[in-house]
């Protein structure tokens, strides 16, 4: 199993670093990571539907787990994302006279429900879940 | 076994003909290839990089295995996200002010997912070369 070298970085996330295997791990964690830094085992970091909330990952002691409350923000920052790439769309759509999948009304439904369900969200895959119908409407009207 | 050869030009058996400057300044120092994601297990070939670290989903520091000289080098890179299926897009740049200037000894790459504006994700492939 891979072992990666990772820290609490200055943003308070963590950092994990992927030796290429052209210098030993310990070379690279002595030239590459600062002080402090530890080498684990790839399998030990979150796996599935954490594994997507990387900018949420929080070390503790030897253990990286995920602040739900991170993920939830990081959840609606990447909903606000697609909300304004896709209202952009639709303003183009209006302007040329390209008829959108959904009618504003359903788009701004679909809008309240995934923000009602990523507040209500107890676990990274409820938060996937909440972002998938935004994500797939949006595919649909491209 | 050690040793040097020294020659303005090489030549291979068909008579064709370079500066021998041209294989040195013309060949890459450095290159990564990142294949797969911390979770689902990956795969990085390399050359002259000793390391890949990823600090956000959208910032990541390749180090060299051996620093340059100095930081005037030269680089390309990008990178995609893969995600049920579909692959989308991204843009990959070389950041270039204050703390994630590059140095001699590593350079940081900002990464986006470009066609829906959404960010959080880790990029799933993840290509540099550096030339000097």
């Amino acid at each position: 199993m891979t072992q990666v070298i990772i820290h609490t970085n200055d943003n308070g996330g963590v950092s994990v670093t992927v030796p290429t295997g052209e210098l030993s791990i310990d070379a690279v964690k002595t030239k590459d990571t600062p002080a402090g830094s530890i080498i684990v085992d790839s399998s030990t970091l979150p796996q599935g539907a954490d594994a997507k909330f990387f900018d949420a990952w929080v070390l503790n002691g030897s253990t990286v787990s995920v602040d739900l409350t991170k993920a939830k923000a990081f959840a609606n920052t990447m909903l606000n994302g697609m909300a304004k790439a896709e209202v952009s769309h639709r303003t183009t759509n209006a302007g040329i006279g390209v008829e959108n999948k959904l009618s504003d009304a359903d788009w701004l439904a679909l809008l309240t429900t995934a923000r009602t369900a990523i507040s209500s969200a107890t676990t990274t895959q409820q938060l996937l879940d909440a972002l998938t119908p935004v994500q797939s409407a949006i595919t649909a009207n491209a | 076994m050690a040793g040097t050869i020294v020659s303005d030009t090489l030549q291979d058996g068909s008579g064709n003909s370079t500066a021998t400057t041209n294989a040195i300044k013309g060949s890459a120092k450095a290159w990564v290839t990142v294949n797969g994601t911390l979770s689902s297990g990956m795969t990085l070939a390399s050359y002259g990089v000793s390391s890949v670290t990823y600090i956000s989903s959208c910032l990541y520091q390749v180090s060299f295995s051996t620093a340059f000289t100095d930081a005037n080098y030269s680089s390309a890179v990008s990178s995609s996200w893969d995600s049920g299926g579909n692959s989308y897009p991204m843009i990959a740049n070389i950041a270039n002010n204050g703390t994630y200037a590059p140095s001699t000894t590593s350079t940081y790459i900002v990464s986006r997912v470009y066609n829906n504006g959404s960010t959080g994700f880790l990029v799933n492939y993840l290509y540099a070369i550096f030339f000097r």
